[in-house]
């Protein structure tokens, strides 16, 4: 049903929230994820501290991704980056920086990091575009998780046997159960969603926009593309850089072939499934991806049982299904979730008077 | 010196593969400006089709059994006079296992030139006239479809496959150093220029080629002109999956069989990329340069860096060339 959504000033109009529904929206997410926090079982938080994490990484490919219009396909790299500079941070600063101020160093220092080496993998955005950004991009992913495993870095980064990693210390207070950790890991991808979303009203982010819709046309109208690539090259990458620091905090042992090109793939497959260029793409896109390889086995596992030998078709099972619903939303809902929730929403609102 | 020649040799073996590889990929964009980023999952399909028929087929209890060895008379008689560890020796070796060879080339063929067919008819052609980036990222998707497919269906451990060619080993003097080379990779090395050579061939100078090419340049123009742009796409597609089901089999005699064989693809996209998208010369360039560099890199810095040298090589060609080395400038209007 529609009902009021009138806005008397221009101020009320660029609110970052700006109708009743969406200020709904989101101060019941808090509450919910208030007492998600604090009622739900361990296995749920720990499956939802899984999507908190991948969810700040996807909000970062957004901003590049969705917004700039600019391809990816080695965000992994920055996931990786991040988790392991907060790391590495800690080790070396150990006995300098009191334990109990470590991560408002070492986060900071992370995500820093992070960007920096995204504005320095963002270079070649400046002369290619879509496919070769694409494979300069997977091209810096492959040689950043080298540079991890190489012996000569080995003292630092563990090689392939990586590195175990710290609980967040703040100010003695040591989040050392995961249901600590996704009280952080929330609070942070909260304000991250909300960051990005205002970004896009910024001027910056309608600077992305249009150069997403024609980067020569952007030009002319006097967009630097220099400055707004690099910068949301350098965005993007913070948001995964603080992903991999949450990352790190999370679980208890960092490996490089968790930064694989399987991740990096991953938060493309969720931006694309989610939507491209849309606030809550990330989200639904995050639910997804995570839920459905961990319902195939439960699913799995209630079918065969423990049975061992079947056990091995699991694995390959669930990289087809992610397969398949990649493939299957890029031919039949291309613009992802947030179009098929934003019809739903739409026949809601003009009902009773029209449908679709 | 001796050992750089060594060296140089081993890259140019290589790279005559990457080119073999990276044919598929410049063909099927060519017609359809689709770059495949699964195409080194096509190459894993085409070394375990390999397997499967010239490994596991023979192998059954109800194959017939000149099927896994030949073992005529004439055969029989020369290998009784022969001494050990001849060059004969290994020829008639290869003699022996002729029949499983073909068998598993053949098969290699058809079945991946099935499985062409079936991605280009399935996924590819509804979303023609689509945006570029979802058909990239469907041939991305296709990456997790092909890999977990492959692990469920050849979960045996992979033995080892019948070399392509007699394996006698070729020895020669050069700056004072023996050079010592395996007679399969030579033979390899030839079949996989042959092989291009005849691909860029057929490109440039017969019909089919021709209406690839064409469609490449307009596919509206192409189709006015009357031809079937559909079937120069299944074509393209077809093309790929068969050099890639030989450049499988190759691959499989040289590093074995495993589930990393699709890994090698996104080396090769590199590949392309520096060579340019659409030049077939730039690409048998590009690839002979970077796998002289890798082995370079192997004897210099040890084998683990050689792996990164098509990344870091690509990098440093798009920053100075955004287009490859010998690709096409696009044109873009506003």
């Amino acid at each position: 049903m529609i009902n009021a959504n009138l806005k008397n000033s221009y101020a009320a109009d660029e609110r970052v929230l700006n109708n009743t529904y969406k200020q709904m929206f989101v101060y019941g997410m808090m509450i919910v994820l208030a007492l998600f926090t604090f009622f739900a079982n361990d296995y749920m938080i720990l499956i939802a501290s899984q999507m908190g994490i991948l969810l700040i990484a996807v909000v970062g490919i957004n901003i590049l991704t969705g917004y700039t219009g600019l391809v990816s396909l080695g965000h992994g790299a920055f996931v990786a980056i991040g988790a392991y500079s907060v790391t590495i941070f800690a080790n070396l600063a150990e006995g300098i920086i009191p334990a109990g101020v470590m991560p408002f160093f070492a986060m900071p220092f992370a995500v820093a990091l992070a960007a920096l080496i995204g504005v320095l993998v963002g270079l070649p955005s400046l002369r290619v575009k879509g496919l070769y950004l694409a494979v300069a991009t997977l091209a810096a992913n492959f040689i950043v998780i080298f540079l991890i495993e190489e012996d000569l870095f080995q003292p630092w980064t563990g090689g392939m046997v990586g590195l175990t990693t710290h609980a967040p210390n703040f100010f003695g207070w040591v989040l050392d159960t995961k249901r600590e950790m996704f009280g952080m890991i929330a609070v942070i991808g909260f304000l991250a969603l909300l960051a990005a979303q205002n970004l896009i009203r910024t001027r910056i982010g309608r600077a992305f926009i249009a150069i997403r819709d024609r980067d020569y046309s952007a030009e002319i109208l006097g967009i630097s593309l220099l400055r707004y690539k690099l910068t949301s090259f350098a965005l993007s990458a913070a948001y995964c850089g603080l992903a991999g620091a949450l990352l790190a905090y999370f679980f208890a042992r960092i490996l490089p072939e968790q930064f694989e090109l399987t991740l990096s793939l991953n938060l493309v497959a969720a931006l694309i499934i989610g939507g491209m260029g849309r606030s809550m793409g990330p989200v639904f896109g995050v639910i997804i991806v995570v839920l459905v390889p961990e319902l195939i086995k439960v699913l799995f596992s209630s079918a065969v049982g423990g049975s061992a030998s079947a056990a091995q078709f699991r694995a390959p099972l669930q990289e087809i299904a992610f397969g398949l619903l990649l493939v299957l939303f890029l031919l039949k809902e291309p613009l992802g979730i947030n179009q098929i929730v934003d019809r739903i929403l739409r026949a809601a609102n003009r009902w009773p008077f029209a449908r679709g | 010196m001796g050992q750089f020649v060594q060296f140089a040799i081993n890259g140019v073996m290589a790279g005559a593969i990457y080119a073999l590889i990276a044919v598929g990929i410049v063909s099927v964009y060519k017609a359809t400006k689709v770059v495949n980023f699964a195409h080194g999952y096509l190459i894993m399909f085409g070394a375990y089709f390999y397997f499967t028929f010239s490994v596991i087929i023979p192998n059954q209890p109800w194959a017939p059994e000149w099927l896994l060895s030949w073992q005529p008379d004439w055969l029989v008689a020369q290998k009784a006079d022969l001494p050990m560890f001849s060059p004969m020796g290994a020829v008639l070796d290869w003699v022996s296992n002729l029949p499983r060879i073909v068998l598993g080339l053949t098969g290699a063929l058809i079945a991946n030139a099935i499985v062409g067919r079936i991605i280009e008819r399935v996924l590819m052609r509804p979303l023609m006239g689509q945006s570029v980036f979802a058909m990239i990222m469907v041939t991305v998707g296709l990456i997790s479809i092909m890999s977990g497919t492959a692990s469920l269906i050849w979960t045996a451990d992979a033995a080892n496959v019948p070399f392509l060619s007699p394996s006698a080993p070729v020895k020669f003097e050069a700056f004072g150093t023996t050079i010592f080379l395996l007679g399969t990779d030579l033979v390899n090395m030839v079949l996989a220029l042959l092989m291009f050579a005849a691909i860029v061939a057929f490109v440039k100078f017969t019909k089919g080629g021709i209406a690839i090419r064409a469609t490449a340049e307009d596919q509206s123009t192409a189709y006015s002109m009357g031809i079937s742009v559909p079937k120069v796409f299944s074509r393209a597609w077809v093309l790929a999956s068969t050099t890639g089901a030989i450049a499988g089999a190759i691959l499989a005699t040289r590093n074995g069989i495993s589930p990393s064989l699709g890994l090698f693809g996104f080396s090769v996209l590199a590949i392309v990329l520096m060579g340019g998208l659409d030049s077939y010369v730039g690409v048998l360039i590009a690839a002979m340069t970077v796998g002289v560099l890798e082995a370079m890199t192997q004897w210099k810095l040890g084998g683990s860096w050689a792996e990164i040298v098509p990344y870091v090589a690509v990098l440093i060609v798009l920053i100075w060339r955004p287009h490859g080395l010998m690709g096409q400038k696009e044109v873009e209007r506003i």
